[in-house]
């Protein structure tokens, strides 16, 4: 059954690599313009259900329902266009094309949705905006900071206007600074947008952006209460 | 402890300080650092050994054709000696030894099944001590023949069914390796009592033909110097490719160690320990890959040409120069490699900053190389001084220096490229950023290709100079077969005509004996004897009757009739001459009936002219002419696919020893064919060879970037956008590798017409080797799509 005005569910889900229990009976749900911290020490299975849970991997068995509709019932094809239109990503590193500059790279999401380069760089340079990184425009993703590239990649994550952004250890590769600036345009430029975030994160730090916490454990998930 | 503590414990902690300043120089430094390289490259885990096991199989391929070149000096060496061994003693001469009881008669039994050759002799023991040639126990008794297992084979499938019918012995064994030059040949040994001296066989007491060494022409010399370099040019770079595959991931690795402390010579010194692992690994790898790829040779015919395994074996000096120069070459590509890279403790500082290429220095190969070959002697077909260092190192020189020129030219060329979709932009940016490995990749088929244009136009040139023209010419028609009957005791004309047009597929058949007569004065015409039907096809006759004699004039030659009526004087004696396998024979003198008129020729249904004396069976004294030849001639229904072999198989039946002759358009020089069937075999090779290179450093590629291509996937790339940035990455290199492979190929191939002083023949030679490249990329594309799809899933986000 599905909660009540909740865009994202999943229950009972089960994932293995090989003999490893990734998942065993998690579950999830996420409202529109709601901010969930999942979170969990390494190897729990927190990546992995950000993977199901985007159509990024498919579940052994359980169900992930998106606006209503079952995510196995999809195929590759419907899945990566869900993904190109509904949903943005965040990972930790590694997730710029090098060869392209930064407006390009955000630009490239709008572009793979059949968008003509003038007008999808348009678009990407007011996100860029947003995120205060139009400077970069013309750098490639080697000449920027750590920082700056991660907050070009949150640019590019809400350039389509999804309604959900995966955010997979979105500062796990930056200093307190930088992590805490990029957590604080994220979440800002999410809610603006009326957009979920899931956000992989074991780091309390960055869990306190969030609205609400789950940690994952050995393959399963629970609610948090949130301590103040 | 990882392989980093390690090496960080060993060099860093106690000897930390000193290691830099003996870092610079020494023996020790060196050893220590290309080891601590070579556990790198042994002991980097999976990544780390994927990395090795690239860099080893595109070295072993490049070693193994390294090998087999090295081995094609001894292929050609026992071929050559066992294809001498075998041919009587006096093949060439053809001049009989007295009958012995250890003495034979032999008679070239040759054919052609549709597009094989069948080799063959008919032999008969003039004794019981008479030799069997090698790889056979005994001389085969008439009616029996024995065949190499390659024959055997053919002639037991259903296709053999027409070869078997021209080949009507019993089998009663087969040739052993030491009679065949290769376990695919066609050869067979028949016994026969039908040959004989007068039916043009020849005696002989044994086997082991000692050719006299003749030069090599000078401008086929010149061609295999320029096939030499040429095929192996290509095989360098490729090696000097592989080396350098993994090299991003490496430079980072290096960077980690330069932040604990390495200097640059160390960490280029490392990076050649483990260039050098890879390296010897691919000598191995490539030696294996050798022993095990010749047991295929048996099996593998590729132009008429095969070899036993046994046969395939480098010359011990090559070889070992091989196992030594490759792995040296690899370090030595390594170090020059680092020199354009700047390997910092914080990263490599190439991903940062773009560096543009320069252009002058790359110009300087080539420059040199050309101006080498310019200021060369010119080559003439007897030119007795051809230098092949010179031109090996003029033509070396050149390619080496287009595939110097192509990352300048590749770089130059996307720079200015902008816009487009999606793929094409993905594609054309990551060029820009980093165009190295990918005109590195295509630098092979560049220069493959710019060499097979200069082979190319050198061939089409030098044609000429190969060729002897077949056939009477000049008529406009020739007959698609010609046969030539050597017993002159045998078929008459009428019999063979008559067998020839039964014969399925032969739309006409046209047969005459024919001789030569001289006159007083020692000069000579030919007889041609056919009856009044034939007669009135040749020549323009006023009335004939059998017993008649006419003197045939070509109408127009007045040199050539004149030198007719020299010997062909009506109611003068002429002379038959044989000049037969044991020289002059008793000579048969005959009158020409004084009543023999003049007339003129017309083209004979094969489109030949018979000037000189016509003659109906009649008028000739009875019994076999000395020195007549029968031949016929054959036109073939073009829709008849089997009529060739037909032809050959009723020859056969009515005279074994018929010479059957396929009209060409031209007979190519023996010599020209093996250099052109050498061009052929190494060029396919090395195209393999390319389209594997490209594969593998495509493949690397892909590695490099799988966790970037999970996350494309990840925001919703579609697949098929990927993949056309994967073509458009190969495409486009090969493009611009092309458009220089023909410019650069055009320019050597003028420049090497200039030395021997030929005119092109053909300008558009490149198109097909345009068109091989497209077909490359394609396949290079295709077989690169699994591994494509493979690293877009989703395992390559995690990270735990």
């Amino acid at each position: 059954m599905t909660p009540a005005g909740s865009l994202l569910v999943a229950h009972d889900l089960r994932k293995a690599y090989g003999p490893t229990n990734a998942l065993d009976g998690a579950g999830f749900n996420i409202h529109p313009g709601e901010v969930v911290a999942v979170m969990g020490p390494s190897g729990s299975g927190k990546s992995t259900l950000l993977h199901c849970l985007a159509g990024i991997v498919t579940p052994d068995s359980g169900s992930i329902m998106y606006g209503g509709q079952e995510m196995a019932t999809m195929n590759d094809a419907q899945r990566s266009a869900l993904r190109r239109s509904q949903f943005g990503f965040v990972f930790q590193f590694g997730q710029l094309v090098p060869e392209l500059t930064c407006v390009e790279n955000v630009a490239l999401p709008l572009r793979l949705n059949g968008a003509s380069r003038k007008d999808a760089e348009r678009t990407a340079l007011a996100r860029m905006e947003q995120l205060e990184v139009d400077d970069l425009r013309a750098k490639r993703p080697g000449e920027v900071s750590g920082g700056q590239g991660q907050r070009v990649a949150v640019a590019r994550a809400l350039v389509t206007d999804p309604r959900v952004l995966f955010a997979d250890e979105p500062t796990g590769a930056l200093d307190s600074l930088n992590g805490e600036r990029v957590m604080e345009l994220l979440t800002d430029a999410a809610r603006s947008a009326n957009a979920a975030v899931v956000l992989v994160t074991h780091e309390a730090r960055v869990a306190a952006y969030s609205d609400r916490e789950i940690v994952v454990r050995d393959g399963k998930s629970r609610d948090m209460e949130r301590v103040v | 402890m990882t392989l980093d503590d390690r090496a960080h414990s060993g060099d860093g902690h106690s000897s930390a300080p000193n290691r830099s300043a003996e870092g610079l120089g020494g023996p020790g430094a060196w050893i220590r650092e290309l080891g601590l390289g070579i556990r790198f490259a042994a002991a980097g885990g999976r990544g780390g050994w994927a990395r090795t096991f690239l860099t080893g199989v595109g070295v072993a391929l490049g070693v193994a054709l390294l090998l087999v070149a090295a081995s094609t000096p001894n292929i050609l060496s026992v071929r050559s000696e066992r294809g001498d061994a075998r041919k009587p003693s006096n093949v060439m001469s053809s001049s009989s030894v007295s009958r012995s009881e250890s003495s034979f008669l032999w008679l070239a039994g040759d054919t052609d099944f549709r597009s094989d050759h069948v080799g063959g002799m008919l032999l008969r023991a003039d004794g019981p001590r008479a030799p069997a040639p090698p790889g056979v126990a005994r001389i085969p008794a008439p009616g029996e023949m024995v065949v190499s297992p390659a024959l055997r084979k053919l002639l037991d499938t259903p296709a053999g069914a027409l070869l078997k019918e021209r080949l009507d012995y019993r089998i009663v064994g087969s040739i052993a390796p030491s009679g065949l030059l290769d376990a695919t040949e066609l050869h067979y040994y028949a016994g026969s009592d039908r040959i004989s001296l007068d039916a043009g066989a020849v005696r002989a007491a044994h086997y082991g033909y000692s050719p006299r060494h003749k030069p090599l022409n000078a401008l086929l010399y010149l061609l295999v110097v320029m096939i030499c370099v040429v095929l192996l040019v290509p095989v360098g770079i490729f090696i000097a490719t592989a080396v350098r595959f993994g090299g991003d991931r490496r430079d980072r690795r290096l960077a980690a160690l330069r932040l604990v402390g390495a200097d640059r010579r160390m960490v280029a010194r490392i990076a050649a320990g483990e260039a050098l692992f890879g390296s010897v690994l691919g000598v191995v790898l490539g030696g294996a890959l050798f022993l095990v790829g010749r047991q295929a040779a048996g099996y593998v015919r590729l132009w008429g040409v095969s070899a036993y395994p046994s046969d395939i074996v480098p010359r011990l000096p090559l070889a070992v120069l091989i196992a030594v120069a490759v792995p040296f070459a690899s370090v030595v590509v390594t170090l020059s490699a680092m020199r354009s890279v700047s390997v910092e403790p914080l990263g490599v500082v190439r991903n940062a900053r773009l560096r543009r290429r320069r252009l002058w220095w790359r110009l300087v190969l080539p420059a040199v190389g050309l101006a080498i070959l310019l200021f060369s002697d010119r080559v003439t077909p007897g030119s007795q001084d051809v230098d092949p260092a010179t031109v090996a190192a003029g033509t070396a020189l050149v390619l080496v220096g287009l595939a110097g020129l192509l990352p300048w030219l590749v770089e130059a060329a996307v720079a200015r490229l902008r816009g487009g979709p999606v793929p094409w932009q993905l594609a054309i940016r990551r060029l820009q950023l980093s165009s190295g490995s990918a005109a590195r990749a295509v630098s092979g088929i560049m220069v493959a290709s710019a060499g097979a244009i200069v082979l190319q136009l050198m061939f089409g040139a030098m044609q000429q100079s190969f060729i002897t023209p077949s056939g009477s010419g000049g008529t406009g028609r020739a007959p698609d077969l010609t046969l030539m009957s050597q017993d002159r005791n045998a078929v008459t004309a009428a019999r063979l005509e008559n067998g020839l047009r039964r014969t399925p597929g032969v739309r006409a058949a046209f047969a005459l004996t024919e001789a030569y007569v001289s006159g007083p004065e020692g000069s000579v015409t030919g007889l041609a004897v056919a009856d009044c039907a034939h007669l009135r096809k040749m020549a323009r006759l006023p009335s004939c009757r059998d017993g008649d004699t006419f003197v045939a004039h070509n109408p127009g030659d007045a040199a050539g009739n004149r030198y007719v009526d020299q010997t062909a004087r009506p109611g003068r004696a002429v002379t038959l001459d044989d000049y037969g396998p044991d020289g002059p024979a008793p000579e048969l003198r005959w009158t020409l009936p004084a009543d023999s008129p003049v007339v003129m020729t017309v083209p004979a249904p094969m489109g030949e002219r018979y000037n000189g004396i016509l003659a109906t069976p009649g008028a000739l004294p009875a019994g076999p002419l000395p020195g007549a030849r029968t031949s016929a001639g054959v036109l073939t229904d073009p829709r008849g696919t089997d009529a060739v072999d037909e032809i050959r198989t009723t020859a056969a039946r009515l005279d074994p020893t018929i010479y059957v002759s396929v009209r060409q358009n031209e007979q190519r020089d023996k010599e020209y064919d093996t250099v052109q069937t050498g061009l052929l075999v190494g060029g396919t090779l090395m195209m393999v060879l390319i389209a594997a290179s490209m594969l593998v450093s495509q493949i690397e590629q892909l590695r490099e970037r799988r966790r970037l291509l999970s996350v494309l996937v990840a925001f919703g790339t579609r697949r098929s956008t990927l993949a056309w940035s994967v073509l458009w990455q190969t495409a486009v290199p090969v493009f611009v590798g092309t458009l220089l492979a023909a410019a650069g190929g055009l320019a050597l191939g003028h420049v090497m017409l200039r030395m021997v002083q030929k005119p092109a023949k053909d300008w558009w030679v490149f198109l097909p080797y345009a068109g091989v490249a497209g077909v490359l990329v394609l396949l290079v594309t295709l077989l690169s799509v699994p591994p494509l799809w493979r690293m877009m899933r989703p395992e390559g986000l995690r990270t735990e």
